[in-house]
């Protein structure tokens, strides 16, 4: 038990945390916690893995049915996560330090909790228990968006709950085969790895598996929405980069998920709704890269989950900040709002930029690891497919999101900047973004972090020129199309997507079984009754004092009988 | 525009500059018509400048389709004028009312 605590794993610093907070009634109380809990976690890792001298430290051992545990695995790999959930932890809290909702902050302080925990998981089961950990704790922050979330926060709960299910049946199937439950490269090869794969791809948002993002994120509350942005999707990726580098199925997945989300964003007239898709393009990004495996590859993908859940976080926090000020992100009823909110314009624009992949913009510096480690193992249509999406993502969030909120026709909504803590938590991932993108020490800064040693250089001509093109041309396009009024207008409207299957066929056809059900049932009653009803007649009509039995019958009939009978059995006397 | 006195400005900009934050008042030329309308000059401008500088930087390593120096200009152009245009008929296909699934809109 004392070799389980010591180390004490960081994450259960935040759940702790978490803990105290369901029992602090003073809102100030949480908000200390919401703040000091990321940052003790962090110097915590720190004094852990510093503390020793090999590159990976195993610790927290436990011995659990008959399993050995390790709870607690901090290594290159982990710590890039470990440090980004921490610094995001820190930031949400800042982000959401006017709002006096407890809910929101114990869940938050253990969801962050569970987030750390999966990602130090040395083995598949402690990596199950944080799983899902993450699942009970973020349902909570999705419901707190009010009644209209509930639903949706059914319908989270029940495929991450799936998920875990799937992920543990995989993990014994494996453990069961390997005889070790250690977590580390598995493939698709070995016993349990389909399941495996199913379980992470739930959470990752792989094609037709992604709708619970869009369904749930845009339901949360202001804060809430920017806390799910964060954590369980990137833990997905981390598990995906540590059980299937290099699994090449993942590099098609992952060019889909660029693709796709693309074509629903432009659609959508909810800005949270559209930064949802293009989460799961920017993940796209990632699966393919660790598709592909190869060091710079999966440099490219801890490097572009670090920029990241930077820039994603600052676009859902600008949107939260005009959802808290104006009370809706649709983008028909906005626009002009530069004039009341221009330092959260200017954060929003940063966020656009760097996942738009400007030069000198975070994007830049890490996506375009992954795409050059795309084309060195030539998969030219791959590549195609994200330089496609590279497009996309200019469309969607680097220009609808700040256009239609901020600029384009004045709506007339005047309202007051964002409040100091929102606009504190969005100038910290701001800086951020610029300080991971800028040439000269500052995106050498996030690459040494990074698991393997890179000497890869974003900066060159024709990589700056070849981005600038392509974003170029793309905005050219977006101003010629608006000037000759070819670009859709933003309309209010339910986009269908996958979730349709579920959410309206499914429960159609539930609806129609259930009905089906209803009336064969009634149909089996009636037939049961006229079944028993006409027995009981017929039986009453042979067997009743007055029935056919009792009738007197001729000897003859009888003697005619028995003679039949007997010459039966000669028969079959005679046979056998 | 800096230089403008109160003579020279119009009810709708007094009324703009007034309810506006502070820092936003030096950036609302912004929404002028003029610069909405001729700001299609500054992605066409770079959009050259960068087709040009693609004569002088040719990617190390070129894909089978680098034939131009400005490929990528209309890689970025065709990509993003195909989603934005393919979301005419989509919406048509996709597109239900609000309140399609019985639960109300997201905000």
């Amino acid at each position: 038990m004392i070799e389980f605590l010591t180390p004490l794993n960081p994450a259960f610093i935040l759940i702790l945390a978490g803990i105290i907070s369901a029992f602090t009634p003073i809102y100030q109380g949480r908000k200390f916690l919401l703040i000091a809990a990321p940052i003790a976690a962090f110097v915590m890792i720190n004094a852990i893995f510093y503390g020793q001298d090999t590159s990976e430290f195993l610790g927290g051992r436990l011995s659990f049915a008959g399993i050995d545990l390790i709870t607690l695995r901090i290594d290159q790999t982990s710590l890039v996560w470990g440090y980004i959930f921490c610094l995001a932890g820190l930031i949400n809290g800042l982000f959401g330090l006017h709002e006096k909702c407890k809910i929101t902050d114990t869940a938050a302080l253990i969801y962050t909790g569970a987030g750390l925990g999966a990602v130090f998981a040395g083995d598949l089961i402690t990596l199950f228990m944080f799983w899902e950990l993450l699942a009970l704790s973020s349902v909570f922050i999705v419901w707190r968006g009010g009644e209209k979330s509930y639903a949706a926060g059914m319908r989270y709960l029940a495929i991450h709950i799936l998920s875990g299910v799937l992920l543990l049946a995989g993990a014994i199937i494996y453990g069961r085969a390997v005889g070790d439950y250690s977590f580390n490269h598995i493939g698709l090869d070995m016993p349990g790895g389909w399941l495996i794969l199913l379980a992470f791809g739930i959470k990752a948002g792989f094609p037709l598996l992604h709708n619970w993002i869009q369904d749930s994120y845009p339901k949360s509350s202001v804060t809430g929405t920017v806390i799910l942005s964060v954590f369980t999707t990137k833990v997905a990726i981390y598990a995906l980069m540590r059980g299937y580098a290099g699994t090449e199925i993942l590099i098609y997945i992952g060019g889909v998920m660029t693709v796709f989300p693309v074509f629903f964003a432009v659609l959508e007239n909810d800005l949270r709704k559209v930064l949802s898709y293009s989460l799961n393009n920017q993940l796209g990004f990632m699966v393919a890269g660790i598709g592909i495996g190869s060091q710079l590859a999966l440099n490219g993908v801890a490097a572009h989950i670090v920029v990241d859940i930077l820039f994603k976080s600052l676009l859902f926090m600008s949107m939260g900040a005009v959802l808290h000020r104006v009370g809706t992100v649709k983008a028909s009823e906005l626009g002009g709002l530069f004039k009341s909110m221009p330092i959260t314009t200017l954060f929003c624009l940063i966020g656009a930029g760097s996942i738009s992949a400007f030069p000198m913009m975070a994007g830049f510096v890490s996506k375009s690891m992954i795409i050059a480690a795309v084309f060195e193992e030539h998969h030219y249509v791959v590549f195609a497919m994200l330089l496609f999406a590279s497009a996309g993502v200019l469309e969607h969030s680097g220009i609808k999101v700040p256009y239609f909120a901020f600029f384009s026709h004045d709506s007339g909504k005047r309202v007051k900047e964002a409040p100091w803590n929102m606009l504190a938590a969005m100038g910290i991932a701001a800086f951020l973004c610029l300080y991971f993108a800028f040439p000269w020490g500052g995106y050498q800064v996030l690459y040494n972090l990074l698991p393997f040693e890179t000497d890869y250089h974003p900066y060159t001509g024709d990589h700056v020129v070849l981005q600038m093109q392509l974003l170029m041309g793309a905005m050219f396009s977006f101003t010629l199309l608006k000037r000759f009024g070819l670009y859709p207008p933003e309309r209010r409207a339910q986009i269908l997507d996958f979730d349709w299957t579920y959410r309206r066929l499914g429960l159609s056809f539930v609806k129609w079984v259930n009905a089906v059900w209803a009336r064969l049932g009634l149909l089996m009653t009636l037939m049961f009754k006229r079944f028993f009803s006409q027995t009981g007649r017929r039986l009453y009509q042979v067997f009743s004092p007055a029935g056919a039995l009792s009738e007197d019958a001729p000897s003859g009939i009888a003697a005619v009988l028995i003679a039949g009978m007997l010459s039966a059995v000669l028969l079959i006397v005679y046979l056998v | 525009m800096a230089k403008k006195t109160a003579q020279t400005l119009t009810k709708e900009q007094i009324k703009d500059r007034t309810e506006a934050h502070p820092l936003a008042v030096p950036f609302l030329w912004l929404m002028d018509e003029k610069v909405v309308k001729n700001f299609i000059f500054v992605p066409f401008i770079g959009l050259i400048i960068f087709s040009v500088l693609g004569y002088f930087y040719k990617p190390h390593h070129p894909a089978p389709w680098d034939v131009f120096p400005f490929t990528y200009t209309l890689i970025g152009f065709a990509a993003y004028s195909f989603v934005v245009l393919a979301a005419w008929p989509l919406f048509k296909l996709l597109a239900r009312p609000e309140n399609y699934y019985g639960e109300g809109d997201d905000d």
